[in-house]
């Protein structure tokens, strides 16, 4: 891209901007565009993405703080949260809170507080960055998320959602409505993890895990990483190897492992492909380790 | 495409024309001459173009202008409505202003702090600031002016 | 000092209160009616030829075009602190033949920012694509030249092999001292390249007068050699330039010299007639200047007995396209090295190169927190070699008082007459905890804790008894108002360290007044005397000498008006400051009917036709005393991932008396977190595919250390020695740059106390660091070992 073509003073890109009032009108307006669309809420990846040139809408249709797709909702077997819900408002729930600390972890630590007050849930998902702490959250959590576009209604599990660095199964003409988490059992801990330059920054690697145990052995594993593969992934051969044992030290050393060697990182401005491999076990390891005492188990070596 | 927004601005009825791709950080610098919000990176990294808008800090580089339509937006200008508020006379009194350019976003979210945590740690006070930065300071400074600030 | 009434007290400050509110104006902040805005465009290639610029376009959508043939084509160095014959030339205000990506190539301007991007994007510009030369060796093979000759003061000069400049100082017989050592230690060391990412990026208002002349506001380190630049390099004469103060957003070296973007504003400006605005992007920014990066080869002999016998250094510097300050910095390494310890025979070589890089300029520093950060962990490998703890090894070898001061360069020269660096390092080492910290090798478990240290200095001023190469002195006017306060009126710009408050202090206390009745004047240069700059952390060495000289002469005046009046003496008379009568008493012991106020005095004067009680001067400081800094620094590493925290500082500085306490504080406080950063986070790679920045500009990938990075305000904890330089105002040295210098050493030693780990390149991250972890054991470089004697 041409570096005259940047400037990060402005918006360097005419379009047209709406408000629509319901999601209706969004799906319209969307409809009407396709492709030349872009949907913005908080607008901290979309303007970014537009002053860097690397979108250029003709219309920009704004769905922040869109009522209807605004919400936390505990139902009685998952909690519903809209699309357009910021992430200091997730940060700030006392549902999320008790439900799911693992995601309010990882949603507190997003950006900073003015990024937190403006960028959502959804388009964090949107966005489709292999190193967003929202995905990543969410993919251990085996979210479904909720699609909608003028021509219709569908869902679909977060371990489909993403297809590529920055995209998704949506069409240009969908947006995201809803993501519905389901309750985790009891006797459920989760954790999660990341390494970063700073702490203000975007995630060199992350890992978010939610690990259940019943008599005293692992019923469920889920173990999901970001930043070391094109997509934010499930380590699914980790969790193979912890599901219906028993939570040992070495097991969890050994899962750890084995995510480890499930990724595929890259080398890039941000650390290397070897950095992020190695750190990738350490996270897992510390992070089963601390879900496994939030579950109720103990260590035993 | 031109369009016509009506909001609040430290406390006044405003009414402007703004262009549909304005950013409110270029309405409130360059149309309304409010120069003391900063931009220092325009991608969100640095804090210095910090607003509070319906009392919330976001970035007004990353906000367009239409957004704002119905809102209330405060900025450094209109922080205290007389005299100085408590974080302004701590950062003075402590040493914490060293080049200014930083201060304006600054001192934005710690009003934002402030009123919802009236008795911040030390730890809370700097998680909260970790969206400014300050190549002057070392934040030492900065944080005593606002713990001193938050104790009165 | 307990007689002083405002050097030393903590008291409130003035000139911040615009800033907590919003109020101050920063060159970026000017605004003025029929103002255009400009849009540089710059090169996309580092090395390219310009084949032709389409403007056409643009110019039909109303915008004004410049490119390289509308501008002088004189070739200038941006940065007037050297000498004229000292001085080498290779910059343009627009150029043809692109060196760097970044470079600007021609310029747009417009009714807005918008119109003027839109225009921007409208110019075609035709480029023949060169092969570029992206490090120091391809460079010095000279295949390519990044520049086939260049100007030195006035004449051509021929460059060879992409040599900018050379330097070469010897002193004794080293090959003698190296025989005669029992150990003879050899080490390479790699800087990275950082970005000084003040937080102001670079900015311009340009506005023509009717008369032909300009006012200019811009961010500057320096009014005059900015008005004296624009005379040079447009022929418009000096009394038609008038280049205002604005405040400055942080500069760290960046604006020592001018700015490209005010030349090229006010080339527009003259085209227009009409005001012009520059101001830059941050990706603009960071592809307009960074730092020098150095590749050093130290060599140290040294006995059993802890005595250095001899040390080389020889020293590649990647200078990147064009010089700003390449040749003072190769004089002022040198300088910094030979003034660390005293090593015997010395031999110096410095070489610095051009590559098709963004120009590098001087960074808070100029080259000391290189050169400190090589030094202070060698010295701490060598002494582990001898059996000695470094911080006994570095107070056997210091230079110190009453030895030489090489400050500044071959040039600038001076005897030390005051020291703190024992105090520092023995108070210090105490308060750390420095005997009980232990040897990597005791370190266990994943987090393991080290104490590193490193001292530095820097100079105050680049005053000699000499004049050299470089140009320092200062001027300024004190006035005693008709109601008894002050104006200082001085050409010296405060990028936020607290100058002014400290000019004002001095002159407070040397006129007897409340430090509140005196206002330091936002000026320009044609209502003051010339400053050479605000840099070499003389502001209040210089700046403050000169305000010094000029308020004993305004006292003097002051003292002959009021002893005419008192019908006294004026050897008798003395002067306090009343805070309560917010005036300066003027009074003679042992004579309570003798005392009038200072605002009498001047009230009196004006209504008896006297004069004004004033002063107008200049100050050229004959030292450069060094200021001096020790860091103890704590750390914290996570062996498995090879992060890092800093968890405790302790601080010891000796900059004579401290003027402003606070903000002294406040100094180290920033120079610890920006040398952390050096250390663990700066750097600013190149993409050897398209020659650009790695990171593309964009701040999201250079980072800063965030307020939770850093230690907790009560692990923090800084002295200052006790101490009084006779050469100074009120005993006054400088700090800013001491302040920064020795951190990345003194963090880089806590890492290898920690792990037992050494690294001889910067930045020191987790990924170099857990690698290092994982290969513990194998040496990466060379030794030379002379066997046990």
């Amino acid at each position: 891209m041409d570096i005259n073509s940047i400037n990060t003073k402005l918006v360097p890109v005419r379009f047209e901007y709406f408000r629509p009032k319901t999601e209706e009108e969004a799906l319209l307006l969307l409809d009407r565009f396709g492709r030349n669309a872009a949907v913005i809420a908080g607008g901290t990846d979309l303007l970014v993405k537009v002053k860097q040139r690397s979108q250029e809408p003709r219309a920009v249709i704004s769905i922040r703080g869109l009522a209807s797709l605004s919400y936390i909702e505990e139902g009685s077997k998952a909690l519903r949260v809209g699309a357009a819900t910021r992430m200091v408002d997730i940060e700030q729930s006392a549902a999320v809170a008790s439900r799911f600390p693992m995601l309010r972890e990882a949603a507190s630590i997003v950006g900073s507080i003015q990024i937190r007050h403006m960028a959502t849930i959804g388009g964090n998902l949107c966005n489709a960055s292999p190193a967003a702490d929202g995905s990543v959250a969410l993919l251990a959590l085996d979210s479904e998320l909720k699609l909608a576009s003028a021509r219709g209604r569908r869902s679909v599990p977060i371990t489909k959602f993403f297809t590529a660095p920055g995209r998704t199964v949506m069409d240009e003409r969908e947006i995201l409505t809803e993501v519905v988490i389901p309750f985790l059992p009891p006797g459920s801990g989760t954790a999660f993890a990341r390494i970063t330059r700073t702490e203000m920054d975007l995630a060199k690697v992350n890992v978010a895990v939610a690990l259940t145990l019943k008599d005293r052995q692992i019923a469920g594993a889920k173990i999901a990483l970001g930043a070391v593969a094109p997509t934010p992934i499930r380590a699914y051969r980790a969790e193979k190897l912890l599901a219906g044992q028993e939570p040992s030290d070495a097991l969890l050393w050994k899962a750890a492992e084995e995510a480890a060697a499930e990724v595929k990182p890259i080398t890039d401005v941000r650390s290397t492909a070897e950095y992020r491999r190695d750190v990738t076990a350490v996270l897992v390891r510390r992070s089963l380790l601390l879900a496994r005492s939030r579950a109720g188990g103990a260590s035993n070596d | 495409m031109t369009r016509t927004i009506e909001f609040e601005l430290n406390g006044k009825r405003r009414r402007v024309e703004v262009e549909d791709n304005a950013l409110l950080l270029n309405l409130i610098r360059d149309q309304l001459d409010l120069t003391g919000t900063k931009y220092a990176c325009g991608i969100g990294e640095c804090g210095a173009c910090t607003v509070l808008v319906d009392g919330e800090p976001v970035l007004s580089c990353l906000t367009l202008a239409a957004e704002v339509d119905g809102r209330s937006v405060v900025t450094i200008e209109g922080l205290a409505r007389e005299g100085l508020t408590k974080a302004q006379e701590g950062l003075l009194k402590a040493g914490g202003v060293q080049c200014g350019f930083c201060t304006p976003g600054l001192l934005i979210v710690t009003e934002s702090l402030l009123r919802r945590n009236k008795r911040p740690t030390e730890e809370e006070i700097r998680e909260y600031l970790k969206g400014n930065l300050c190549r002057c300071t070392g934040y030492t400074n900065i944080v005593k002016g606002i713990k001193a600030a938050a104790e009165e | 000092m307990d007689s002083l009434q405002a050097i030393g007290k903590k008291l409130d400050s003035s000139d911040g209160l615009p800033k907590v509110t919003g109020r101050s104006i920063f060159a970026s902040d000017v605004k003025l009616p029929d103002m255009l805005y400009a849009r540089v465009i710059h090169s996309p290639y580092p090395r390219a030829k310009v084949r032709a610029i389409h403007t056409a376009e643009a110019e039909k959508r109303g915008a004004l075009c410049l490119t390289f043939k509308d501008v002088p084509q004189k070739q200038f160095n941006p940065r007037l602190v050297s000498t004229e014959e000292t001085t080498y030339k290779d910059w343009r205000v627009l150029t043809d033949e692109p060196t760097y990506v970044g470079e600007p190539v021609a310029v747009v301007a417009s009714e807005t920012e918008e119109e003027a991007q839109a225009a921007a994007e409208l110019v075609k510009v035709e480029y023949e694509v060169l092969p570029p030369i992206m490090d120091t060796q391809d460079a010095l093979l000279g295949r390519q030249l990044v520049h086939r000759q260049i100007l030195l003061a006035s004449k051509e000069i021929p460059v060879e092999r992409n040599i900018a400049c050379t330097m070469k100082v010897e002193q004794g017989d080293v090959e003698e001292g190296f025989a005669k050592a029992d150990v003879v230690m050899e080490r390479e060391y790699r800087t990275n390249r950082r970005y000084h990412a003040q937080l102001e990026t670079k900015a311009v208002v340009c506005a023509p007068d009717s008369n032909g002349g300009l006012t200019i506001w811009a961010t500057t380190q320096t009014i005059h050699n900015t008005r004296i630049l624009i005379h040079e390099i447009f022929d418009v004469p000096m009394n038609l330039i008038n280049v205002k103060k604005v405040t400055l957003g942080g500069s760290f070296g960046s604006s020592i010299h001018t700015n490209i973007v005010v030349p090229i504003a006010v080339a527009v400006a003259l085209k227009a007639r009409r005001p012009v605005k520059l101001v830059y992007s941050r990706e603009e920014d960071m592809r307009d200047h960074a730092s020098f990066s150095m590749i050093f080869k130290l060599k140290v002999g040294a006995k059993r007995d802890g005595s250095l016998t001899a040390s080389t250094l020889d020293m590649t510097m990647d200078i990147g396209a064009h010089q700003v300050q390449a040749y003072p910095l190769l004089s002022t390494v040198f300088g910094w090295w030979a003034s660390f310890y005293k090593w015997g025979a010395f031999r110096y070589n410095g070489v610095a190169v051009y590559t098709n890089k963004v120009p590098s300029c001087a960074m808070r520093g100029y080259g000391n927190p290189q050169t400190a950060w090589m030094i202070e962990t060698f010295m701490d490998e060598l002494a582990e070699k001898l059996g000695m703890d470094p911080l006994d090894f570095k107070l056997r070898n210091y230079v110190g008082e009453g030895d030489v001061f090489w400050g500044q360069g071959t040039t600038v020269k001076t005897v030390i007459r005051s020291c703190g660096v024992e105090e520092t390092l023995l108070k210090g080492a105490d308060m750390i905890g420095w005997r009980e910290r232990g040897s990597p090798t005791s370190k266990t478990g994943a987090l393991r804790q080290g104490i590193g240290m490193a001292r530095g200095f820097h100079t105050s001023s680049a005053g000699a008894p000499i004049s050299g190469a470089v140009i320092d002195f200062s001027g300024a006017m004190v006035k005693v108002n008709e109601d008894g306060t002050v104006d200082v009126v001085t050409a010296l710009m405060d990028h936020g360290g607290g100058t002014y408050r400290a000019l004002a202090r001095i002159a407070a206390e040397e006129l007897g007044v409340p430090v509140e009745n005196v206002t330091v004047v936002q000026s320009d240069t044609q209502t003051t005397v010339y400053d050479v700059c605000t840099h070499a952390s003389r502001g209040v060495y210089a700046g403050g000498g000169a305000v010094l000289k000029v308020a004993r002469q305004a006292k003097e005046k002051l003292f002959e008006f009021a002893s005419k009046i008192l019908e006294v003496d004026a050897g008798a008379l003395k002067v306090v400051p009343d805070r309560s009568l917010g005036q300066g008493i003027i009074y003679v012991e042992a004579f309570p009917d003798k005392r009038i106020t200072i605002g009498e005095v001047a009230s009196y004067a004006r209504q008896k036709n006297w004069g004004t009680i004033a002063a107008i001067d200049s100050y050229r400081p004959t030292s450069g005393p060094p200021h001096f800094t020790t860091y103890f620094v704590k750390v914290e590493v996570d062996t498995e991932t090879g992060l890092v925290r800093p968890i405790q500082v302790v601080a010891g500085a000796d900059i004579g008396t401290v003027v402003n306490p606070e903000l002294a504080e406040g100094q180290i406080e920033g120079g610890f977190a920006m040398g952390w950063s050096m250390a663990t986070l700066e750097d600013t790679p190149f993409d050897e595919r398209t020659g650009d920045l790695a990171n593309r500009g964009m701040l999201v990938d250079y980072k800063l250390p965030t307020a939770p990075d850093l230690p907790l305000v009560d692990d923090f904890k800084v002295f200052f020695a006790n101490t009084y330089e006779p050469t100074g105002p009120f005993g006054a040295k400088g700090l800013g740059e001491g302040a920064y210098n020795p951190v990345a050493g003194a963090v880089a030693n806590a890492i290898y106390n920690a792990t037992g780990l050494r690294f001889y390149e910067l930045p020191i991250t987790p990924e170099r660091l857990l690698k290092a972890l994982k290969a513990k054991g194998e040496s990466r470089t060379e030794e030379a070992v002379v066997g046990a004697k």
